[in-house]
């Protein structure tokens, strides 16, 4: 502790003194413009201090675990301790059956997420700036804000409530019109739909306060003046509002491709059973049974890793587009 | 015939009104100004010709026909807007196009007018750039554009030019002017700025409180303004006011204040009016200035000297009122410093009430 005190008073001094050094030579330093830089902003760094200890605590530190995706680990002999496999988790995972149905499970759901989630909350963002009964849109609003503050687990009741053959409303509804009950959460054709349209349900409102906060930046007078030129309200929205929350929308999708991968692993766990492994079981999920439940860190690291890798693929993919195509991106 | 006229027109926001009843005739072709301080109702007028907000009371004629319920797109006018209002994902020849494209006017004819405009504007080399990558004066055109390729009955402004530097203002004026000699289409133009409404109008509405001053010619509202308002808000520097009361002078009515005195005209209103507050008022050009009492002049104190090349402006005070006075520097600048008076020519004078800061009748008209 000493020690390392003694060394950032040392790399101080040095650093002032390296600056007046510089500044007799006019020659600046990067040493010497990131030391001032410091000096004149270090109050913007303290309130940037617990974010970043966060980030390091909880994201950096845990990829020190990450390299037992590599190792034959055993949790006798520690993270360091065990010996090195190379990429033999790899091979096992892609030569398991389970892990491909996984790794196809979650491209699926997530392709239907996108397809379909992706552009919800935008049209109910569209929807409510043209609603003009203030009353009306902040009930509505406020409706289709509930869901995400609701606990999975409640939604997840709510769902199963919903779709049960003895006493769910849909079945019920079905049987109205003469159908036959369906089980529907133990019909693997089922599960992607029902999965898919929750979560929709759950986040799509919340979602949709990103775009109306854009919608809500655009400058009045540009309709306006389209007013004025005789646009209708649909040509406004089309011609006025969608290209003026274009970059949000890109933004956005390039974090949703990001995230693509990441399915809301605890609404699977709740909704899935064995009967709908054949469609639900993802990645997160098959790493949850395999590392946790079976005791195959190792194995569930590599999984783990490779996911993130696709991930990382992918945004950096869409971003690169983005900013080839629209001018937009997010760095 | 493209007139509009506006008819006890009355404005109100909930219980509070903002515009009182304005009547107001503008003739096809004509430019006219709405000039008036900040917050006087300028733009809620004009937003109402335009029909982005709704009408009060009253009646609004375009054309021989009655508007207030006519949708905007119905009436036919174009507006410019202070902040230009131009589309940044559109580029140039696109923004120029939106009123066209929203009309379904055909993709030839929509083709030939943009290029005419941008021609007329000079825009044609920029006809593909997107508005952030262009000039404020560009970016004015483009808006300018916009309103002039639906070649409407009434071109309306609203502050055009007040976000661009002096410099270019001043050149953007002389293009607006120039453009409606070419257009000769019936404009109303809404500004703060009172250069630009002597400059461009060929009739001033000055605007107080949601209320019309005085309406006239430039000239006619700066020579005979009906109200110290209006004297006091055109002309830059503005009138010079001294407060004074009505006393009897060998030859008629006197004005006395600061134990001096001015002849007056010998207007009805003053006559056997001793006693009566008023405020005369001086243009700081008609002030012709004086370094030795002379008879008929009026003293001052000098304050400040405020050499601007050809002309200076005089900081004086008589009794407690400021005094500006604007002069010729050529011969005369070694007098500047010892000015204690000035004389003025008589007819030049304006006198106002002092309570209701309405013009005296019966003054010469000057011309
Ligand atoms: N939506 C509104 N609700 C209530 N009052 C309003 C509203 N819009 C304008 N007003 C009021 O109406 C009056 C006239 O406003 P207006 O915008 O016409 O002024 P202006 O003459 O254009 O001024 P400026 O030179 O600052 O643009 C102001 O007192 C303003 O506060
Ligand atoms: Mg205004």
């Amino acid at each position: 502790m000493t020690m390392t005190d003694n060394k950032i008073g040392g790399s101080t001094e040095e650093l002032v003194v390296e600056a007046g050094e510089a500044q007799r030579n006019r020659r600046p330093s990067r040493m010497n413009r990131v030391g001032d830089h410091l000096r004149r902003e270090w109050q913007l760094y303290l309130l940037l201090l617990p974010t970043i200890l966060w980030l390091l605590i909880f994201l950096y530190k845990p990829m020190y675990g990450l390299q037992i995706a590599f190792k034959d680990y055993s949790v006798f002999r520690g993270v360091a301790g065990s010996p090195w496999v190379g990429l033999e988790h790899f091979y096992t995972l892609f030569e398991n059956d389970q892990f491909i149905r996984a790794l196809r499970n979650t491209i699926y759901i997530s392709l239907l997420g996108l397809v379909f989630g992706f552009p919800m909350p935008i049209i109910l963002a569209l929807m409510f700036n043209e609603v003009v009964n203030q009353l009306f849109k902040k009930t509505a609003q406020t409706i289709v804000y509930l869901p995400h503050f609701i606990s999975s687990v409640i939604i997840a009741g709510i769902v199963i409530t919903a779709f049960s053959p003895s006493a769910g409303i849909v079945n019920t509804v079905m049987g109205w019109f003469g159908l036959n009950p369906i089980y529907f959460l133990t019909k693997a054709e089922w599960f992607r739909p029902i999965f898919v349209g929750t979560g929709i349900w759950q986040e799509a409102g919340f979602q949709s306060i990103v775009y109306l906060a854009a919608i809500a930046g655009i400058s009045p007078t540009l309709y306006e003046s389209a007013v004025v030129d005789g646009a209708t309200r649909f040509q406004m929205m089309w011609k006025i509002t969608l290209p003026m929350i274009l970059p949000t929308i890109i933004i956005m999708l390039i974090i949703r491709i990001g995230n693509m991968l990441e399915v809301s692993f605890e609404m699977i766990i709740l909704l899935y059973q064995p009967a709908t492994y054949e469609t639900a079981d993802v990645v997160n999920t098959f790493i949850y049974r395999q590392g946790i439940q079976g005791g195959q860190y190792d194995l569930a690291a590599a999984a783990g890793l490779f996911n993130a890798f696709v991930a990382f693929v992918l945004v950096m993919t869409a971003n690169t587009i983005s900013k080839r195509y629209s001018r937009t991106s997010l760095w | 015939m493209s007139g509009v006229r506006l008819d006890k027109i009355v404005k109100s926001y909930g219980a509070v009104q903002v515009v009182h009843g304005i009547d107001l005739e503008i003739k096809d072709k004509e430019f006219v100004v709405l000039v008036g301080p900040s917050g006087c109702g300028k733009s809620t007028t004009l937003r109402m010709i335009a029909g982005l907000e709704e009408i009060s009371d009253g009646s609004l004629t375009i054309d021989d026909r009655v508007v207030n319920r006519v949708a905007p797109k119905d009436r036919d006018v174009a507006m410019v807007f202070q902040n230009y209002a131009l589309y940044p994902h559109l580029n140039v020849a696109d923004n120029i196009a939106f009123g066209l494209r929203i009309r379904k006017e055909s993709k030839d004819a929509i083709k030939a007018s943009v290029d005419e405009v941008g021609a007329i504007l000079g825009l044609t080399p920029y006809l593909e750039r997107r508005p952030s990558d262009l000039s404020g004066g560009q970016r004015q055109r483009v808006a300018m554009g916009r309103a002039i390729v639906r070649r409407p009955k009434v071109f309306l402004f609203d502050e055009p030019l007040s976000n661009l530097d002096a410099k270019l203002r001043t050149q953007m004026r002389a293009e607006i002017k120039r453009l409606h000699k070419r257009l000769e289409a019936t404009s109303i133009y809404v500004t703060h700025d009172q250069v630009e409404a002597m400059t461009l109008a060929d009739k001033i509405v000055v605007m107080q409180d949601g209320r019309i001053e005085q309406i006239g010619t430039p000239m006619e509202l700066f020579l005979n303004p009906a109200n110290a308002f209006v004297a006091g808000f055109l002309g830059a520097p503005p009138m010079n006011m001294i407060n004074a009361v009505v006393a009897k002078g060998e030859n008629g009515p006197i004005a006395s204040f600061d134990g001096q005195t001015l002849p007056l005209p010998a207007l009805p209103d003053l006559q056997n009016a001793e006693g009566r507050p008023i405020i005369v008022g001086i243009r700081p050009e008609y002030a012709n200035i004086v370094t030795a009492p002379q008879p008929g002049s009026v003293n001052c104190t000098l304050n400040l000297v405020e050499t601007l090349g050809s002309e200076a402006l005089l900081h004086a005070t008589v009794g407690d009122d400021q005094f500006v006075i604007r002069t010729e520097t050529l011969g005369k600048i070694d007098q500047l410093d010892h000015v204690n008076g000035f004389t003025v020519d008589p007819t030049l004078i304006r006198i106002f009430d002092a309570k209701t800061g309405k013009a005296l009748g019966g003054q010469t008209r000057v011309a």
